[in-house]
């Protein structure tokens, strides 16, 4: 059962644009190492590893999890890579928690790793991101991400009355609440005139509207809690773990500016969890942009929530994004908030539900989780 | 340590071929669903509608209205609606300083791929029955 399951232990590397000369190998191992100490645990413990990397154009490696199983004294686990765009790193966390679920595996690793920003340039990464969508449409016009978000979210405006002061509420709140986490990419003091000020990238997206491209690492260990040491019974475990696609091309949604897909996947979310937004307590959601913040709300059914605790990582926005590596942070943030031990900013009250959600394409592949403190 | 690889790909597009064959001479050919009618532009395998399989070639006659536009760095898209359609489309406007609301589809420059639109003065959807 889901439900058995705990987040054992996990770490992650900072995440930012690297300029020390160290390679993603070595944030993998630092992140593996790391988790296995914080769950109490060691390599030889681990019977599976599963890999969240999303573009072998990223890391000029094909078969990664082998690798990196490799690199991180795991030889002889079970190894696989998972793979969902922007989503992968969550998509790999509900990989291995269906291996300890079922039965497949007793303690699973999850590790994401990303070199977003340090081996290419940013106008290549661009052109990679473009293939997120339908490459053989958006992609291959040369539609960038920050486009096609943008188009959507101009709908969500013309829709709801969102403002574009609204949009750089989020961009500044959420690079405070990285101020507090030195993991974080952009812990930045900023105001509203600051992101008004920032250069356009594709309107009305301006530059603090949007997360950076970002190198680091993150591990998870999953486990159920009589396959490990007494700490992990005070570890939060899974409620709920659901995912959900919507139709690749924007076009050709209902509502362009509607995150259906994600929506569909909370309310498998909810249903699984026997509870309703309503019991969410804190959240750590994917805001790839300012506007998509306030989208995934809505999708989620948190949006009238304005004292829900959102993003206290800082976010995509201000922790940073190296892709593989982004949905293992979230959940890991999360159950750090749930067990009292974030290394962040932490919830004035002390939840007992949290919801984490990430998405790769626009809103296209969604995971959504709920946890629960013990 | 530096490394490169260039990527020469050849991508067969199996039976959305005659699409693609006509965005390369400007024409825009969407897919019919036969079981519930839905016109899909990009052109598809299978209706995103009905789930039908059954689909054929229907020829539009190229002109859109602009939902929403987006400017930038990297170009200017838009999100828009094909005469005919009944999904919308992205595409990349190929003269950008034009404020116009409609266009009409041209190739794609330099011999690309992806649906572009020129945009017009005015709406020139229905010139021919003016």
């Amino acid at each position: 059962m889901i439900g058995d399951v705990v987040i054992a232990g996990g770490a992650m590397t900072p995440f930012n644009r690297r300029k020390d000369g160290s390679s993603f190998r070595d944030w993998a191992r630092a992140a593996a190492l790391s988790a296995l100490e914080d769950a109490g645990l060691e390599a030889a413990d681990i019977d599976a590893l599963v890999v969240a990397s999303e573009s072998d154009f990223f890391t000029m490696q094909l078969n990664p999890a082998a690798l990196l199983a490799d690199e991180c004294g795991l030889t002889g686990v079970a190894a696989k890579r998972v793979e969902g765009g922007g989503a992968s790193g969550h998509l790999a966390v509900h990989a291995g928690l269906a291996e300890v679920a079922s039965g497949m595996a007793r303690r699973v690793m999850v590790l994401g790793v990303e070199p977003s920003a340090s081996h290419l340039k940013g106008v290549d990464v661009g052109a990679l991101y473009g293939l997120s969508f339908d490459a053989w449409s958006d992609g291959m016009t040369g539609i960038d991400s920050t486009s096609l978000y943008a188009l959507s979210v101009q709908g969500f405006m013309a829709r709801t009355g969102a403002s574009l002061e609204d949009f750089a509420e989020i961009a500044v709140r959420n690079r405070a609440n990285a101020r507090e986490n030195s993991n974080a990419h952009l812990p930045l003091d900023i105001t509203l005139k600051d992101v008004a000020d920032s250069p356009v990238v594709a309107s009305p997206y301006r530059r603090l509207d949007c997360s950076p491209l970002s190198d680091g690492a993150a591990a998870i260990i999953l486990a159920r809690d009589e396959d490990l040491p007494t700490l992990g019974r005070s570890r939060a475990r899974f409620r709920a773990a659901s995912s959900a696609v919507d139709t690749v091309r924007l076009g050709e949604r209902a509502d362009p500016s509607f995150f259906a897909g994600k929506h569909r996947a909370a309310q498998k979310a909810y249903a699984m969890a026997g509870l309703t937004a309503a019991d969410i307590q804190l959240a750590e959601v994917y805001d790839s942009y300012s506007g998509a913040q306030l989208q995934a709300l809505e999708a989620l059914g948190l949006a009238a929530r304005p004292e829900l605790p959102v993003n206290l990582s800082g976010g995509l926005l201000g922790q940073g994004a190296p892709v593989g590596a982004t949905g293992v942070a979230q959940v890991l943030a999360a159950a750090l908030q749930l067990e009292g031990r974030y290394f962040g900013k932490r919830a004035q009250n002390a939840p007992r539900f949290a919801l984490v959600d990430t998405h790769g394409g626009i809103a296209t592949l969604n995971a959504v989780s709920i946890l629960e403190a013990v | 340590m530096k490394h490169q690889i260039n990527l020469d790909y050849t991508i067969p597009v199996g039976d959305l071929a005659p699409y693609f064959e006509a965005l390369q001479r400007g024409d825009a050919l969407a897919r019919k669903c036969k079981g519930c009618g839905r016109v899909s532009f990009p052109a598809r395998s299978q209706c995103a509608d009905c789930n039908g399989a059954e689909m054929q070639w229907h020829p539009l006659i190229g002109t859109a209205r602009i939902l929403f536009r987006t400017d930038g760095a990297g170009g200017s898209f838009a999100l828009v609606q094909f005469d005919g359609a009944d999904t919308r489309s992205t595409v990349a406007l190929s003269n950008a300083a034009q404020t116009s609301d409609f266009g009409a589809l041209v190739k794609a420059p330099d011999g690309g791929n992806g649906i572009w639109l020129d945009l017009t003065s005015h709406d020139a959807r229905n010139d021919d029955v003016r």
